[in-house]
């Protein structure tokens, strides 16, 4: 036990070397660059690389245990930040210290683990070097920098490390060699294909084979009549002589028909033990390469902890980020997909969970807030982790108000809410308790998103939140890539993969079946009514044989909610392993992505969620939707656009009228005043640095006013400090929206929340 | 016959020393001669490359009108196998693609232009185009070659030329071979499909 703990260590501390050496190269290739004469806006982006690379190194360091290389990256990484802030000047002094340092990493990283040699004098010193860059100071300098001579002992240390046991090959290049793989799964299907059509070859030759073996004995009878009539003398006739072409015939069949037998079994010999090593190898072949595929946690969480510090210090708060389990090894492609998610998760944290300094106090609670993700291994080849916070926790009842008022639950369904189903909704598209939107959070539309990607992963989530103690998420993934069982259906002439995870059942119903219930067909099935629908209306496809007497109809069932589809045909079910679409297809409706099937077709395969979304909204127009639209001009909603620069008035104007809306626009807060006092809007947009009367100033007096006290208010500004958000929902705006994150369909969204 | 044996004796010298010269040139005449070599080599391909500058481009038909591609863009091209149409997309989306393993996604230019759809074409070949982590297909009815164009034998485009918009062309050849800015095309935002179910 100890000594595997020893070895795991001695590996952990070689790939630790490794590392360590990539970040020394590019800190010391950023470094020879920044002594360059550049372009400010390139040396900005050096300093960005390697302060990220110091800073890694430090992480990487205190994860092994180097506190040597710890301590002296901390010290170069806040020089980095300074250089960062602008606040130091580069000059010789430091860059020869910051070289010297990077020399003494790189000693320290190639000195052997039992014994640390590197005298603490030099550390001591070269600590207190990087203190003075840090503030500025150029030093005397003492002559050039000191390069000792490399020692006898340092050669052959460099020469021991020479074979390295890692290399490292570009993710491109993996990928290539996965898909590829990957692929030669459609070679086993043409084995098993293969197979199976020997062994029905084998099948029909047995049935003909029984056939024969009846007719030869009438043949051999045959053969005996005439062998006899022969031998009694009789008169040799004419056809005598074919008859015994034809007995001929048959013993030649006869003999034949023994040598394709045993061809037959030794084909299917062949074609069994091709069908079981072209599987063997296939399946081996991948799992390896799934294996490669493999990355640890830490690969992604290790940059959360700056980005909660960052985020935190923005919005006025002290957040300690706690992460364990982060050596875990999981598919890459996973982890790549888990990014959104954390980000989201920990936005929700940071802007909604954890309270300010002051409120924590004032709750009995230490100031700082602690955000924990813990990663822990489970059996079955799955993940568990656990992002919680030790923050207000969720408020569940206004919560179910947002639901109501969103149209997402009726107000029946949500008197039959328990308090188990309560945190289901929060994973529903638009629901949200924050009060004011902003670029961070509060749309509500990050949970359904976490709740998209993690169940295409294959995994689950669930929410548990108690008011005052915090929040957790805790998710359960898949370690590598899964495949899926799936239907393969047929819709208007087009091919389709449908999980079956949520297809509760098929059923076949006669035409006279459908009932039309409140303008929308609909299926009684086993006491309950579901709703009805076509997939190929959903799919914008149009069927080209129109509705069959008998249809096929596949019941799915998710969040609680179910629907009907009628779908053509139902080919069969498969295992498929699904690929996300790429660029340009970011997000296509009703597809979450596709698979190949052994063929080497590409089939789209369905997503579950749209599809409900798809058949809630066909509810609320009826079966056959007419574009709202049509309506005319009646519900147009009307917009007010303040905004005293003509480019961004113009701007607004122009993308709020392509989006529908009927556009006044007014040049500042006293003309939009005037105007509010004549006219009816649905919402006011303004810019919150303007002449005569801001933003802030507009949105108070509308708050003031009796009549407009309930109009939505909308900030764009370019200022971006907290200072500002705060006081935008201290006057009462109802969002909130930084225009450098500014873009349409943010906006539009907003607005469609609000009016 | 003593005489002849002079003559072949003397010849027989002249080669040995010119066999025997090169070992015993100093390293200085041996640098010398090096240096003028290298720098009669570094001469001859100088002047090649200050006279005409090239850039490679791939030729192709489409739409009955030729155009062509810069080359550092292609990854590969092609043939047209079994496209599966993807529901939900705009017209420009012509499809699915697997090309090895990976799941491509295959666009009309003709529709993303809106060019004029002049008779049939037989679309037959996928130009496989990428930047950065754009990648995809362009449907293409022929595939013409690949040639050098001289640098500044590119004229600024004439939108009267073709269909396609100015802003999306990079210049047109003495021969009206139009290049089109892939550039510009690959990053140009209403290329990418991001669309919710509206609910």
């Amino acid at each position: 036990m100890n000594k595997k703990n020893g070895d795991f260590q001695k590996r952990l501390l070689s790939t630790f070397r490794a590392e360590a050496d990539e970040h020394l190269k590019n800190i010391t290739a950023g470094l020879i660059e920044l002594e360059k004469d550049l372009d400010p806006q390139v040396k900005a982006g050096i300093i960005e690389t390697v302060f990220r690379e110091a800073h890694s190194l430090k992480g990487a360091a205190r994860a092994v245990n180097q506190t040597d290389i710890e301590t002296i990256c901390q010290s170069l990484e806040s020089v980095f930040s300074a250089l960062k802030r602008q606040e130091i000047d580069p000059g010789p002094f430091m860059f020869d210290t910051l070289h010297q340092t990077v020399d003494i990493l790189n000693e320290l990283n190639l000195s052997s683990p039992e014994g640390v040699r590197t005298d603490k004098a030099k550390l001591a010193g070269i600590i207190e070097k990087i203190a003075k860059v840090e503030t500025g100071q150029t030093d005397v300098l003492s002559g050039l920098p000191e390069h000792p001579a490399i020692q006898a002992d340092d050669i052959v240390r460099r020469q021991e490390r020479m074979p390295s046991d890692t290399i490292r090959i570009s993710v491109e290049k993996i990928d290539l060699l996965l898909r590829q793989g990957e692929e030669l799964l459609s070679l086993k299907l043409m084995a098993d294909q293969h197979s199976d059509d020997i062994h029905d070859l084998i099948n029909m030759f047995e049935v003909w084979q029984k056939q024969w073996s009846k007719i030869y004995s009438t043949i051999c009878e045959f053969r005996r009549l005439q062998e006899r009539n022969d031998k009694q003398g009789k008169k040799r006739r004419k056809d005598d002589k074919q008859n015994y072409k034809v007995l001929e015939f048959g013993d030649l069949t006869h003999d034949n028909m023994k040598v394709f037998e045993s061809k037959l079994i030794e084909l299917r010999r062949t074609g069994d033990r091709h069908r079981y090593t072209t599987a063997l190898m296939v399946e081996n072949l991948l799992e390896e390469m799934k294996k490669i595929l493999m990355l640890p946690f830490s690969t992604l969480l290790e940059a959360f902890p700056k980005f909660v510090r960052d985020l935190s210090r923005d919005q006025g708060k002290d957040i300690e980020l706690v992460i364990s389990g982060e050596g875990i090894e999981i598919d890459r492609r996973i982890l790549e997909e888990m990014r959104v998610v954390f980000i989201h998760l920990l936005r929700n944290a940071i802007d909604h969970g954890i309270e300010k300094p002051e409120v924590r106090l004032r709750n009995k609670k230490s100031p700082r807030g602690k955000i924990k993700i813990m990663v822990t291994s489970m059996e079955g080849n799955k993940v568990d982790i656990l992002l919680s916070d030790d923050g207000n926790g969720m408020d569940m009842p206004a919560l179910k108000d947002a639901a109501i008022k969103r149209g997402i639950i009726s107000l029946e369904d949500a008197a039959k809410l328990t308090d188990q189903d309560l945190p289901a909704i929060v994973f529903q598209s638009g629901v949200s308790t924050s009060p004011v939107i902003t670029d961070i959070s509060g749309r509500g539309l990050g949970l359904a998103i976490v709740r998209e990607k993690i169940e295409k992963l294959g995994g689950q989530i669930v929410l548990e939140t108690h008011r005052h103690t915090g929040t957790s998420f805790r998710m359960t993934l898949p370690l590598t890539m899964i495949t899926f069982r799936g239907l393969h259906v047929t819709v208007a002439e087009r091919e389709f993969i449908i999980s079956t995870t949520n297809v509760e059942k098929v059923v076949r119903v006669k035409h006279e079946e459908i009932k039309t219930v409140e303008n929308r067909d609909t299926l009684s099935l086993s006491g309950m009514t579901i709703p009805l629908l076509r997939l190929a209306d959903v799919l914008e496809l149009t069927e080209k044989n129109g509705d069959l007497p008998m249809m096929t109809v596949l019941i799915l069932e998710s969040q609680g909610k179910r629907v009907g589809f009628i779908v053509n045909e139902v080919l069969n079910e498969l295992e498929v392993l699904i690929k996300s679409l790429s660029q340009p297809l970011t997000r296509v409706r009703n597809i979450a992505g596709a698979t190949i099937l052994g063929s080497g077709k590409v089939v789209p395969v369905l997503n579950i969620s749209d599809l409900m979304k798809s058949a809630a909204k066909a509810a609320v127009y009826g079966p056959k939707p007419d574009r709202p639209e049509a309506n005319g001009e009646v519900t147009r909603k009307s917009v007010l656009v303040v905004e005293d620069s003509i480019t961004s008035r113009m701007l607004l104007k122009n993308i709020l009228e392509t989006a529908g809306y009927l556009v006044v626009t007014a040049v500042d807060g006293i003309d939009a005043m005037t105007l509010l006092k004549t006219e009816k809007f649905d919402v006011v947009i303004s810019d919150v640095d303007m002449p005569r009367m801001n933003g802030f100033n507009l949105t108070e007096k509308i708050r003031g006013d009796k009549k407009l006290a309930e109009l939505p208010v909308v900030l764009v500004t370019a200022l971006e400090s907290r200072e500002d958000k705060e006081r935008g929902i201290d006057v009462g705006a109802n969002a909130y929206i930084v225009k450098s994150s500014f873009d349409q369909s943010n906006l539009l969204e907003v607005i469609r929340r609000l009016v | 016959m003593k005489k002849k044996k002079n003559q072949s004796d003397r010849a027989f010298e002249k080669s040995e020393s010119i066999i025997a010269k090169p070992f015993e040139d100093t390293p200085e005449e041996k640098r010398t001669v090096l240096r003028s070599r290298a720098k009669r080599l570094s001469q001859e391909i100088e002047s090649k490359g200050r006279d005409e500058e090239y850039f490679e481009v791939l030729e192709f038909l489409l739409a009955h009108e030729t155009y062509a591609i810069e080359t550092p863009f292609i990854r590969e091209v092609y043939p047209m196998t079994e496209i599966t149409p993807l529901s939900c997309t705009p017209a420009f989306v012509f499809g699915l693609v697997n090309i090895r393993g990976q799941i491509l996604t295959v666009i009309d230019m003709k529709k993303f232009f809106d060019l004029p759809e002049r008779g049939i074409t037989n679309l037959n070949k996928i130009i496989v185009v990428r930047k950065d982590a754009m990648e995809l297909g362009i449907l293409a009815n022929e595939i013409i070659g690949i040639r050098n164009i001289p640098v500044n034998g590119l004229q600024p485009p004439l939108s009267t030329l073709t269909g396609i918009h100015a802003e999306y062309l990079k210049g047109v050849t003495g021969e009206r071979l139009i290049v089109l800015d892939m550039e510009r095309f690959l990053t140009d935002r209403r290329l990418i499909v991001n669309e919710e179910v509206e609910t």
